[in-house]
């Protein structure tokens, strides 16, 4: 097995050879990749319009973003003079490929004008985690060694097994290229994985359910009594693009404004129920929370309703429409309200 | 003044003195988060943190501030006022950076014709005792900004953190005579002031960023249209985590929250933010700051444009918070290093 | 003395219910015309079709303090506008999944088809209902709940 180290370099290596050729070939206007961070273990989302400069392309652990957001909706630098899209390549670990197929599902994006730059993820290290348990204890540098993560401080240097910091998510991902299609193999270089469906048993969230219903009002209560309303997981969200979030909705505002528990709470359930079918468990939304609140428990479960109740896993197939779209006549209906 | 010594040991006492008379603010880990929050325990309070999560702004502009409660009973209204505004708040081991950006939402909240008198009040009613930073982060630039890691000038009184006692000195007339109830704390020995002066220097030789704000701002005057606006928002996403960890940020919006049932309701202030598209935008439908670009360069011209401007004060006090937290890693010091470079290429060019 | 037989009064829930005009509304119509009994603690809000029902209404309701939420609509296929209440019907699962996720007792929310000649359904339902959320007792999760 080769290290992961190894691997990221393989990986930046494919990213450079593959953003050169597209771009010096003018296939695409601009790539969108990651950039190497100001700050230990973060990444910075840039967009390389010149062949000269894809060295400034990286790839490591530390790539957190899903940069499908960049294209739903599209930003203004990658519109031309007109308003027209440019042609866009785009770094896509598995999420960021589940994202964009299902944003094409979803009738946001045409993928005709995109280059999936499939690469196979290794997973990304959880940066909250990390830094919560060093506390008041600056980290001032880190590198991949192998397979370990090290990191060095004023008085430290310790190092961390990367496959126990990834992302909870990341550690149940099933899905670590982009899903390979019959249409997309025209827009697709790089690596892609053969998948049509997920087998998952989602023994994370039995156990969580296995609680009684206090029990877990009491974890949620505490997962999310610290949130600042920041909208950063909203607004890091591939799959929340709408021109007016209910949040911010006036007439009638429908929720508080305040940072009050259960005006939180009824955000994050909301915002949950908005994104079941559609979130791609990409885990943006945790690895950017200021506050280190780690959604992933939420995320795991609106995978585990709709592959439950409609054997639905989003981002496969951007030709079947997500199950919130759709109905069937015999739908489970077990909630229902019976006589008897 | 002379410094005298307040011993870790001794620290419990002061506290239980202080907390005779005023709300004791002072950081906590909350969820691994340091957080500026009223003290029960002195042992619970974490002094060698080297930046609190949330700013301490929170103590006397918090993110969620009931300005007044109403209750109508048949033709009656009743006006509740808040109860909390001539309450007497001590902050404890408030940063020099943090210090000053109370100085600087003063400025605000005080600028033009009509004082925010809530505001205002709080924050005469509060006394801070700061300890200088030994260990400043890598992302500090206080020193960039007019501040200074061990810079005094804000607080009420300013500690040191001497390994196992603080060097205590006061610095307003206020913690002049807060200082007369402590009469037993002893002197300071000439070697201690030695050594809180041996911090001093190093601390400043820890922080390695350093940013040339005098052109930024010279710049940012002429430069209101400019490409380089593009290239700064373009990774933005248009969150307001900046501005809520930001110390200086003070934007709010009022909102009313009635309750139907009861007749009452209650007139709120919250924190808001010029990064949200609904900040600017108007009944009509207008936003004058349609895209991110607009609205973070409305940021950047916020703090290093505007606030020289009207107050003559630069609005960003370099403690580095945004650099940490920002999702997408758009680093405030390159912002303003590449703002820097845009009279750089054009004197290249010219020559 | 009034007030003291009202505080003696045993506890009883309070539950909003909203029930499409086509058919339940009309079913709880049909139960009151036939003097069919069954508990006051209901307070019905019509609206056009099940398909109308945003999950905001069942989460608002709630935080604002009712006890328990019932939605009622046409039976599947019987729908006025043909498919509201099969649309509906994903938005409650997944609601009804979400909310038991959360800690919220899946016994507050409630999801039925009475159709407009089912009088005695709706009744026998309003009770399972009340003798439900009774169980469970008052909501006080949310701290808007009010009395
Ligand atoms: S990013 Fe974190 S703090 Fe911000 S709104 Fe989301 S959960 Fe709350
Ligand atoms: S909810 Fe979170 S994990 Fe799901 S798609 Fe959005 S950012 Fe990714
Ligand atoms: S009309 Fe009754 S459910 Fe649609």
């Amino acid at each position: 097995m080769i290290s992961i180290q190894e691997k990221n370099n393989q990986i930046e290596k494919s990213i450079h050879d593959k953003a050169d050729k597209l771009l010096r070939e003018d296939q695409v206007d601009a790539v969108i990749g990651y950039s190497k961070g100001t700050i230990p273990m973060r990444s910075c989302p840039v967009v390389i319009r010149n062949e000269k400069d894809v060295d400034a392309l990286i790839w490591n652990n530390f790539c957190s973003i899903n940069l499908a957001k960049y294209l739903a909706p599209y930003i203004p630098t990658l519109k031309d003079e007109e308003g027209k899209n440019l042609r866009v390549g785009i770094i896509s670990k598995g999420c960021v490929g589940r994202a964009l197929i299902h944003l094409a599902a979803e009738n946001q994006i045409d993928l005709e004008n995109i280059t999936i730059i499939g690469i196979p993820c290794n997973g990304i290290i959880n940066r909250s985690r990390i830094l919560k348990e060093f506390g008041v204890e600056e980290i001032l540098k880190t590198s991949i060694v192998e397979n370990e993560l090290i990191l060095k401080g004023k008085s430290f240097e310790k190092k961390l097994p990367i496959e126990e910091y990834l992302n909870e998510l990341c550690k149940k991902c099933k899905v670590k290229s982009p899903p390979s299609l019959s249409s997309l193999s025209e827009i697709c270089v790089g690596e892609l994985q053969d998948i049509s469906t997920i087998e998952d048993d989602f023994a994370d969230i039995s156990e969580f359910e296995s609680k009684t219903t206090e029990e877990r009002w009491a974890h949620i209560e505490d997962l999310l009594s610290s949130c600042i309303r920041c909208y950063a997981c909203r607004e890091i969200c591939p799959m929340c693009y709408c021109q007016l979030c209910f949040v911010d909705q006036k007439l009638p505002r429908w929720f508080g404004k305040t940072t009050e528990l259960t005006e939180i709470i009824l955000y994050h359930l909301v915002r949950a129920t908005h994104l079941t079918g559609r979130c791609v468990a990409c885990g943006a939304c945790s690895s950017v929370c200021p506050m280190g609140i780690d959604l992933h428990l939420i995320t795991r479960k609106l995978e585990h309703i709709v592959k439950d109740r409609f054997d639905f896993t989003s981002g496969l197939d951007p030709e079947t429409p997500p199950p919130m779209h759709q109905f069937k006549m015999d739908d489970k209906q077990e909630f229902m309200l019976e006589e008897e | 003044m002379e410094k005298k010594l307040l011993l870790k040991d001794q620290l419990s006492e002061f506290y239980n003195i202080l907390e005779e008379t005023y709300n004791f603010y002072g950081p906590i880990e909350e969820k691994g988060n340091i957080i500026f929050r009223k003290i029960k325990n002195p042992e619970d309070m974490v002094l060698d943190y080297s930046n609190s999560k949330i700013p301490p702004k929170n103590v006397v502009f918090p993110q969620n501030e009931i300005l007044f409660e109403y209750k109508m009973n048949d033709d009656k209204i009743e006006i509740e006022e808040p109860k909390d505004i001539e309450e007497k708040k001590v902050i404890f081991g408030i940063r020099p950076c943090d210090a000053n950006s109370f100085y600087l939402m003063k400025s605000f909240f005080k600028f033009g014709e009509y004082e925010d008198t809530i505001f205002l009040r709080k924050r005469e009613n509060t006394i801070l005792i700061g300890i200088g930073c030994n260990n400043p982060r890598q992302t500090c630039f206080c020193t960039s900004v007019g501040g200074h890691p061990f810079n005094k000038e804000d607080m009420d009184i300013f500690l040191v953190d001497l390994g196992d006692k603080y060097s205590v000195e006061s610095i307003s007339e206020k913690g002049k005579t807060l200082l007369e109830k402590f009469s037993w704390l002893i002197d300071a020995r000439p070697s201690d002031i030695e050594m809180a002066n041996e911090l001093k220097v190093k601390a400043e030789n820890i922080i390695s960023t350093k940013l040339d704000i005098e052109i930024t701002i010279k710049i940012l005057k002429n430069n209101f249209n400019h490409p380089i606006w593009n290239e700064i928002s373009e990774n933005c996403i248009g969150c307001g985590s900046c501005a809520y960890l930001c110390p200086t940020c003070h934007c709010f919006d009022v909102i009313d929250e009635e309750d139907h049932y009861n007749n009452s309701g209650k007139r709120i202030r919250i924190w808001d933010t010029c990064q949200f598209k609904l900040y600017t935008l108007e009944t009509s439908g207008h936003n004058p700051r349609p895209s991110k670009v607009e609205r973070c360069r409305n940021r950047i011209l916020h703090k290093f444009s505007y606030y020289p401007s009207n107050y003559g004060l630069i609005g960003c006090v370099g403690c580095g918070r945004c650099v940490n937290w920002c999702p997408v890693n758009n680093d405030l010091r390159v912002i303003l290093n590449k703002i820097c470079e845009i009279e750089r290429k054009e004197e290249s060019i010219i020559a | 003395m009034i007030k003291e037989s009202k505080e003696k009064r045993e506890w009883e829930p309070k539950i909003i219910a909203f029930l499409c005009n086509w058919c339940s509304y009309a079913g709880a119509d049909l139960a009151g015309v036939s003097r069919l009994k069954y508990p006051p603690t209901i307070r019905i809000v019509r609206v056009p079709c099940s398909g109308r029902i945003n999950p905001f209404f069942i989460l608002k309701s709630l935080t604002d303090g009712w006890d328990g939420v019932l939605v009622s609509g046409c039976h599947p296929g019987d729908c006025h506008y043909i498919s509201g209440n099969l649309v509906a019907r994903r938005r409650f699962a997944i609601l009804k999944d979400l909310i038991t996720f959360f800690g919220i007792h899946p016994d507050r929310v409630h999801f039925m088809w009475v159709s407009a000649a089912e009088g005695e359904r709706f009744a026998t339902l309003i009770k399972k209902v009340s003798k439900k959320v009774k169980k469970i007792g008052p909501n006080t999760k949310f701290n808007n709940s009010r009395e």
